[in-house]
């Protein structure tokens, strides 16, 4: 959801087929390889073999500060993953509303934590689809001029 | 001992995230709410231990958690339902491994059988922070094939018990606190925002556990008040999207739903 979302921001549709398949499918997402074969080579109960290899080729194609900013990410979502999980969160309600179709497309209904979010209305559904575009175009116009705020680096 | 130096490390650490990271330390090493610093620093390496776990491994196979019986690091003088591995209770350091090995299967029913006189709300949801805690940092290292960082020496002190008067359970199995219901003491963890998702506030029965989680997000995702803002990138170099590519890979990796 975040991924469509900030993908249309950018004025970009991402393929999140990818999100679910890896490497197999194409997101659109720039160095969308490098990147998914880092996270795939790092989650899981052990580090797999490939992880040397996928740190060398991700910093080759976006560079060390990226590098280092992907692990962090990954670092973020294991967490995240585990405080969603752990205490039973449901999708919040905008959320789930806006991502129902995407939800049952890429077949992450059928895990065992989407029973915690309750069936969003089809009323709902098609109201919030009408108003996307809105939401995504003043998305869209804070994008063209972002606030400096957001990409300044702390001393 | 200067913790997170990165002297030693190929890469140019920020300083921003070697700071956040030997905050965290702090943070794991001191009292909380509901655990002592040494309580909590054995709650951190039980989670580190339980990947080298073999009945971890083993129930992670099983078609449910609960068909299996077995003992924690291979010990052979420990069931899951009788004695102590160090300063844990069984019980505890069960569910350590589970949150850290198994997350996707855990169910509020076997939360709430967690729950006894000794064992509240707030232990469980403090545990789940020290967790997430060394979790998240533990991964940095481990993408960047980076040693694990020793743990910290326990900081004295008793837990303080704080219940924050407006938690209630609403959609969670933990109580949670909405924005509206924020005493002055903690009136600080959701930034004045009238909303706030629901992996913040599963945090909020302990105040300082969100705003743990805060600090360890501006540090390695996006500072909490700007992620749904979808143009905004923090002070990371990757794009938006790029970056939650990764984050949605690693949820599905995870076969977590939110």
């Amino acid at each position: 959801m975040m991924l469509r979302v900030s993908s249309k921001v950018e004025g970009q549709e991402a393929n999140l087929e990818a999100v679910v398949q890896g490497r197999d499918a194409h997101s659109g997402v720039a160095a969308e390889q490098e990147l998914l074969a880092l996270v795939e080579a790092t989650v899981g109960d052990r580090p797999s073999q490939t992880l040397a290899k996928s740190r060398t080729d991700l910093a080759d194609k976006l560079g060390e500060e990226s590098l280092i900013d992907a692990a962090a990410v990954i670092g973020n979502f294991q967490r995240m993953t585990r405080i969603a999980d752990g205490t039973g969160i449901p999708l919040d309600d905008m959320v789930a509303a806006l991502s129902f179709d995407l939800r049952e497309d890429l077949g992450l209904n059928g895990f065992g934590s989407a029973g915690y979010t309750p069936k969003v209305n089809p009323l709902k559904r098609v109201l919030v689809r009408l108003l996307e575009p809105i939401v995504l175009r003043r998305m869209r116009k804070q994008f063209a001029k972002p606030d400096a705020s957001t990409t300044v680096r702390p001393t | 001992m200067n913790q997170f130096a990165y002297d030693a490390s190929p890469y140019q650490i920020p300083d921003y995230k070697s700071d956040a990271h030997r905050a965290a330390w702090s943070y794991l090493a001191g009292p909380g709410s509901w655990w002592t610093g040494t309580q909590r620093l054995a709650i951190a390496q039980a989670s580190r231990d339980s990947l080298d776990c073999p009945f971890c491994a083993e129930r992670k196979q099983a078609l449910s958690p609960l068909s299996i019986e077995g003992n924690h690091n291979g010990d052979p003088t420990l069931t899951t339902s009788s004695l102590l591995v160090s300063s844990l209770p069984i019980k505890v350091l069960d569910a350590v491994h589970r949150i850290t090995t198994d997350p996707a299967r855990l169910t509020e029913s076997w939360i709430q059988g967690l729950i006894d006189e000794t064992f509240h709300h707030g232990h469980y949801v403090e545990m789940v922070s020290v967790i997430v805690t060394l979790i998240s940092i533990d991964a940095f290292h481990r993408a960047l094939g980076l040693a694990l960082e020793p743990l910290p020496a326990a900081q004295p002190g008793q837990p303080d018990r704080y219940w924050p008067e407006g938690a209630a359970v609403d959609v969670a199995w933990v109580p949670m606190i909405y924005p509206a219901n924020l005493s002055d003491k903690e009136s600080d963890i959701y930034f004045g925002a009238p909303q706030m998702g629901h992996v913040i506030r599963a945090m909020s029965l302990v105040p300082d556990a969100v705003r743990q989680l805060n600090a360890l997000s501006a540090a390695h995702y996006l500072p909490t008040p700007q992620v749904g803002d979808m143009s905004a990138c923090g002070n990371l170099t990757l794009s938006r999207p790029q970056t939650e590519l990764i984050a949605a890979r690693t949820s599905v990796l995870n076969d977590c739903f939110y």
